[in-house]
């Protein structure tokens, strides 16, 4: 597929890199109107101050990609899909458009020599060289226009400079006047800038192609050097003929265009549905991913609008912008300011909620802003003072990436790092809007003699890892912080150890085989041991439902080392009918409890299948006679994860074998949901569902599922694989008849009906019963017990070509 | 009259409701107890292949799992006329024999003893005294000294203090049909815990020969499976290993704790409290040499123990007209007449239907199976294996016969078996390790699936732990044309039927005081005594009956 992309900055670049990276067999083609190769216009006042050239505001492209220059589309032939040029063709499959925005200028300067936009590399050199010896004068102060006004304040070539607001704010209307002042005093400390407020251009003496003399409402102003900084508009004048376009070019979530082939991306497009053009960076690349979701079409991505946050750091003051995208003047403010470490905090707040927040000199933590603004919580005035100051990470360096300097100090003191390119390993602060690139750079350099060549360096991994266990153990913490019913301490975990005669490394080696079977790190070892010591904070309900109860006795009675008996013990077990002492109604007193009192909080575990024929009514339970299905969906309703256990649980098992005569269905369908995880066995190996119990606790989040909602750790090999008697499949020993000399030897089952090769799940190198044995070992095979539909399929001891002609 | 509901039962296998009569002095009139739950597994099995009916049969309950996996295997051999090797049986037989250990104490610990066990009693004992007091059951009692009691007390302590109890939690502490002493109490409980670690070990016996359990897999139509286990000295030294533990545990602690509740509800015992219609029956089984089982067979009517009447399997019928299925002809027909609107069951007419167990009835009455009568049937057929098993005991706690048939008697017949099991289940093994030390391996008996009658039928009955289970299969060309099951909670938790009989659950009931209806602790007790598994007990009436009729399983 032939991939053109048109357009030569951030957009373009982005869309060419993550479209070769995700199909590196594509032909992905970057046609841009300008001279350079694509680089950085965030950082164009290194240009003006010449700081950097060309080449060191680059963009890296993937080699790969084929690069032409010079060349300005006028013509979309829709119909050929091909674009054209003045001197070229190119023929396309799919069409990116991604040409972003142009400078708005208030009259036209073409052609006049003491006048600019800022925009492009060539604007930089034409201010770089107009400006000596002149008055500068900008006009607009927005971000770009402030942080143009440092570097022409920081040159010694420049003398004077004024800049015009029509307004009478510096950056944002909706800045408070503390802000403001902290930020004008700033810039006139100096004495070179001279701040018009409530001002504009009213007239101007142009002679021989050079503005002689400006004249505002306030001011006239000899010999200038005027550059625009009011603002930039879609650069689309070349498509209104052949795509529909507003403000922008029309597209929808996909950034698809009305023609199937043709996308828009950046500043450039116009997501119909949300009325919304980019303005940030990040919102480009977001932009980007979904339209390379949808060209690849894996993981389809609409366009949402997220929070978004903009930094501006000049000189003696940075300023934070947090925004949510749907912000409206329509506020209350509330200030947090303080004179002495001229900081402003400015938080706008609608129905008690954050919606916007900007910070001069601030030291907050973002992320959390971002957080609170995103998930529409209710803001707790109090806590923001309180936390004011949070700010032993030092200065906001990377405002996307939320890194901080104490941070980028870290990774350079532990890992060893020389470089900004080295960081990439371990941090992409710097390289996501690429303002604070710089700054990155700089701290990296300044923190090199802090790096003790005596201590180990880590790589990204293990710094990965230690965040990753940080994160858990502050997860495993925040639990512990809960007051479920369940109160019982370490210590009780450590007298009932000592009571059941279990020894220290009996523990040790559990947890151990667990944290191998999760597929963790060792490192993680000391987490899963708090996460166990944890699992007695989440309530559990233990559904029985259309089962036999042999998940319940697998997991009570005949399970792995002693220690899971514990585990199930000591986890705050509240509701299981095979166990509890109440009956009747103080069982169902302690059901009602949980789900009244627990909301969210509690996790559900179900065994067996839902009947659904005859209303329900072929399971019946407690007092009231509920139906299987309405205590279900009773349970179900509050809690916060359902767990499916045993294969009846999955999708009805033996309950539903043909004819499946109660109509019965697996906990997902019965619930309607497709978020049930399921842990299917006939019955089902108790670590694995402790496994999943501790994975929740402590990732908060499920281990990656397959697509039957299985966890991947414990279903992802396939029996045959495994399998202890796989090397006999290899060399053609198999078992021809029950208890032939095969059998004795213990030769492949596979001729015997084995269906090893059909299920997936870690018995062969979990077993049963503490190790003892598992089917396959017994002589007899296995049938396939974790899988869709097994009984009816799988559950005999012929091959399953035979099988079939058998049924 | 009041009416009390319990449901669910818990501790049990299954979707049990009970619900009772009682009379202004709380003393329970009528009963009515009802499985729940219906699955058809036996309408599932319709039309297989008869070689899986152990796989999926064996699905019919995950407590008693390889009692039915065998069943199911056995009655199609029945069917197909094969003699199994001698190996095959003993294996079969070893595993049941794991199983019968494993069920018995896990009932009596984890399902039955808080029943009579008041936890947080036991939080005032004093450890020096509970030892002193565990000798009065048994020379050497399990695990008896100071700092060990001292140990659970603590643990159990902190278990109190933090006010959560786990399993432990809500139950009906303080009620006052508590009557051990805190020192009993703290005995017991301390066996509770070290009953968590025993079930697991004892498991492994099962698993060494099944490949797990629950759910074993080692059984095929013919034989077994696991012969390369079989073979491997180390697996039946495990599996000695293991059983030889089991028996510290069961003459220890197990055994004494019976002497102990015995003692300390001698009243109720005297009292008949929890005594059935004493009508016991028993298939007998398990083969030791030559024509020795280790239970007998037969029938005993209204605790007529001199009169022991030889078992005779034409005589079991089955009815359904209480029970939620259709008497018409039409087969395997569900007939649900739902429950009252307050979720109730419907029992005003002595026609409602009110229960998914049918009703088998042995010459018309309803019979108690179990340990019980197991082991009233051997004891009175004078089975020498057993009889000084059950006469030490009586001694030991001055008891006569019949006071085994009440609710504490009936978990010292279960104790009795358990101890009994473990002495002779030493004597299965060595009969195992003669056979293949003179070459005889054989764990399959070769059969030609096709060449076997296309149709025929066969039954199954066995002793498995918690009574007697029957399974009978029809086959037609070749396939499943009819299963039915009959286990030992089918037997025991009998609906009503037009006859008015009732079952061994209901008429223990029956002239139970009920101290505080809100705390309904004595129908648990009775209920648990018998350890109801009612995953079993559900089965569809065999509507074909007339084709089975070799085996009368009568249906209109």
């Amino acid at each position: 597929m032939r991939v053109v992309i048109v357009g030569g900055g951030i957009a373009a670049v982005y869309l060419a890199n993550n479209l070769k990276k995700q199909n590196s067999k594509l032909q992905v083609s970057v046609v841009s109107d300008e001279k350079y190769p694509p680089y950085d216009r965030i950082h164009l006042c290194r240009l003006v101050d010449s700081t950097e050239n060309i080449e060191g505001i680059s963009l890296v492209l993937d080699p790969t990609v084929k690069l032409e220059l010079n060349q300005k589309i006028h013509t979309i032939d829709k119909e050929n899909k091909r674009i054209l040029s003045d001197t070229s063709m190119f023929s396309y499959d799919k069409l990116i458009i991604a040409t972003g925005s142009l400078p708005i200028s208030l009259f036209n300067i073409d052609g006049i020599k003491n006048a600019a936009l800022f925009r492009s590399a060539d604007d930089c050199e034409a201010i770089k060289n107009g400006v000596i010896g002149k008055t500068a004068v900008i006009v607009g102060s927005g971000p770009i226009g402030l942080e143009l006004l440092e570097t022409l304040n920081e040159m010694p070539s420049v003398k004077e400079i004024v800049l015009i607001i029509r307004g009478k704010h510096l950056y944002d209307k909706n800045l408070s006047i503390e802000s403001i002042k902290i930020i004008e005093e700033c810039y006139l400390k100096g004495g070179k800038i001279k701040i018009s407020y409530e001002d504009e251009i009213v007239d101007k003496v142009i002679e021989e192609n050079e503005i002689k003399l400006l004249k505002t409402k306030k001011l006239e102003i000899k010999n200038p050097f005027l550059v625009f900084g009011v603002g930039i508009k879609p650069n689309i004048e070349d498509f209104r003929g052949s795509l529909t376009c507003e403000k922008g070019i029309v597209t929808n979530r996909y950034m698809q265009t009305e023609d199937e082939d043709i996308y828009a991306v950046g500043e450039c497009a116009e997501v119909k549905e949300i009325d919304f053009i980019a303005g940030h960076v990040k919102e480009c690349t977001l932009e980007a991913d979904c339209a390379i979701s949808h060209i690849l079409q894996t993981d389809l991505k609409e366009y949402e609008r997220e929070v978004s946050i903009d930094m501006l750091k000049v000189g003696e003051f940075d300023l934070v912008d947090v925004s949510n995208p749907c912000f409206h003047a329509n506020v209350e403010k509330v200030l947090i300011t303080s004179g002495k470490d001229k900081r402003v905090d400015e938080y706008f707040i609608s129905n008690d909620k954050l919606i916007k927040f900007v910070g001069i000199n601030s030291n907050v933590d973002v992320g959390y802003i971002q957080t609170l603004i995103k998930d529409g919580d209710e803001v707790d005035i109090n806590y923001l003072y309180q936390n004011r100051l949070i700010g032993e990470r030092g200065r906001l360096i990377c405002s996307c990436e939320h890194v901080y300097h104490q941070d980028l100090v870290d990774i350079v003191v532990q890992s060893g790092i020389s470089s900004f390119s080295e960081l990439s390993d371990f941090s992409q602060a710097g390289r996501v809007c690429g303002r604070c690139k710089i700054m990155v750079a700089d701290v990296i350099k300044e923190s090199q003699h802090l790096i003790d060549p005596n201590i180990p360096r880590k790589t990204p991994e293990d710094i990965q890892r230690e965040k990753e266990i940080a994160e858990v153990a502050k997860r495993i913490d925040k639990f512990n912080t809960l007051h479920p019913r369940n109160n019982l301490t370490t210590d009780n975990l450590e007298s009932a150890m000592a009571s059941l005669e279990i020894g220290k490394h009996e523990v040790n080696s559990w947890i151990s085989m667990v944290t191998a079977n999760m597929q963790l790190h060792p490192n993680f070892e000391e987490v899963v041991e708090k996460g166990i010591k944890s699992l007695n904070k989440v309530p559990i309900v233990w559904l029985e439902l259309s089962d036999c109860s042999g998940n319940s006795e697998a997991f009570i009675k005949s399970n792995n080392p002693a220690i899971e008996d514990l585990i199930f013990d000591y986890i705050s077990l509240d509701y299981h009918e095979l166990l509890m002492s109440a009956s009747g109604d103080q069982s169902e007193t302690i059901l009602e409890d949980i789900i009244k009192n627990q909301k969210g909080k509690y996790i559900l575990i179900v065994e067996g299948a839902v009947p659904l024929a005859m209303d329900g009514k072929y399971l019946r339970i407690g007092p009231k006679g509920e139906t299987g299905i309405e205590l279900l969906k009773k349970c179900a309703k509050d809690a916060a994860l359902v767990i499916a256990v045993g294969s009846c649980a999955l999708d009805g098992g033996v309950v539903a074998a043909a004819p499946n005569p109660t109509g019965a269905v697996g906990v997902g369908t019965a619930l309607e949901r497709n978020d049930v995880i399921n842990i299917p066995g006939c019955p089902t190996n108790p670590t694995n569902i402790v496994g999943t119990l501790l994975s929740y606790i402590m990732f908060e989040e499920l281990p990656p599922l397959d697509k039957f909602n299985r966890p991947l750790w414990a279903y992802e090999g396939r029996v045959h694989d495994n399998c202890e008697r796989r090397g006999h499949y290899e060399l053609g020993e198999f078992v021809k008849e029950w208890g032939d000399i095969g059998a004795k030897k213990g030769f492949c089952l596979f001729e015997m009906g084995c269906k090893g090769p059909y299920a997936n799940v870690n018995c062969p190198t979990m077993k049963f019963n503490g190790g003892t044995s598992w089917p396959v070992q017994a002589g007899h095979g296995c049938m396939g017990c974790t899988e869709i539909g097994f009984f009816d399929k799988y559950a005999n001891e012929r091959k399953v070509e035979d099988a079939q002609s058998c049924n | 009259m009041r009416k009390v509901v319990i449901d669910p039962i818990t501790r049990i296998e299954g979707h049990l409701r009970a619900e009772v009569e009682v009379d202004e002095y709380g003393i329970v009139r009528e009963a009515y107890v009802s499985g729940q739950l219906f699955r058809g597994i036996e309408i599932i099995l319709n039309g297989r292949d008869p070689r899986d009916a152990g796989l999926l049969a064996g699905r019919i309950c995950g407590v008693c799992t390889n009692s039915h996996f065998r069943a199911a295997v056995s009655c199609v051999e029945d069917a197909y006329s094969l003699k199994i090797p001698k190996n095959a049986e003993i294996i079969r037989d070893l595993m049941a024999m794991a199983l019968f250990i494993q069920d018995h104490v896990v009932h009596f610990y984890h399902l039955h003893s808080l029943d009579f066990v008041d936890v947080t009693s036991a939080l005032n004992a004093d450890p020096e005294l509970t030892s002193v007091e565990a000798h009065k059951y048994s020379k050497n009692p399990f695990g008896n000294s100071n700092t060990h009691y001292e140990t659970v007390l603590i643990k159990l302590q902190n278990f109190v203090k933090a006010g959560k109890l786990g399993p432990f939690g809500n139950g009906y502490w303080g009620h006052s049909d508590y009557r051990l002493t805190p020192e009993q109490n703290l005995i017991l409980i301390s066996h509770y815990l070290q009953a968590l670690k025993f079930q697991t070990n004892i498991s492994k016996a099962v698993a060494i020969f099944g490949g797990k359990t629950p759910h074993p897999q080692s059984i095929v139509v013919g034989g077994v499976t696991s012969v390369a286990d079989m073979l491997n000295p180390q697996r039946l030294n495990d599996y000695l290993f293991i059983i030889k533990e089991a028996k510290e545990f069961i003459d220890r602690a197990y055994l004494p704790d019976m002497k102990l509740i015995a003692t300390a509800y001698r009243g109720e015992i005297k009292a008949g409290m929890g005594r059935a219609n004493g009508n016991f029956l028993s298939v007998g089984g398990y083969e030791f040499e030559g024509e020795q089982r280790l239970f007998c067979s037969g029938v005993i009517y209204d605790h007529d123990f001199l009169n022991v009447e030889e078992f005779d399997e034409n005589k079991i019928t089955e009815e359904i007209d209480r029970a939620w299925y259709s008497g018409d002809a039409k087969e395997n027909e569900v007939c649900y007449t739902d429950l009252n609107e307050d979720g109730t069951l419907k029992t005003a007419k002595n026609s409602d239907k009110y229960s998914w167990i049918k009703a088998p009835r042995y010459n018309g009455k309803t019979m108690e199976s179990g340990p019980l009568a197991r082991v009233l049937v051997s004891y009175s057929k004078d089975n020498k294996l057993i009889k000084s098993f059950v006469d030490e005991f009586l001694h030991e706690t001055n008891l006569e016969l019949i006071d085994l048939s009440t609710t504490v008697g009936r978990n010292c017949a279960r104790a009795i078996e358990t101890s009994y099991i473990c002495e002779y289940i030493f004597k299965l093994v060595s009969r195992l390790i003669q056979n293949i030390k003179y070459y005889d391996t054989d764990t399959w008996t070769k059969f030609d699936f096709d060449a076997q009658e296309k149709n025929t039928k066969g039954r199954a009955f066995f002793e498995v732990p918690r009574g007697v289970l029957s399974h009978f299969v029809n086959i037609k060309d070749s396939k499943i044309e009819n299963f039915s099951v009959i286990a030992p909670t089918t037997w025991n938790a009998t609906p009503k039927n037009l006859d008015g009989l009732r079952g061994a659950y209901e008429e223990a009931l029956i002239g139970l005081k009920i101290e505080d209806t809100s705390k309904p602790l004595e129908v648990l007790r009775v209920l648990h005594s018998f350890d109801p598994c009612l995953a079993c007990a559900v089965h569809i009436i065999d509507t074909k009956g007339k084709e089975l009729s070799r085996y009368k399983i009568k249906t209109l």
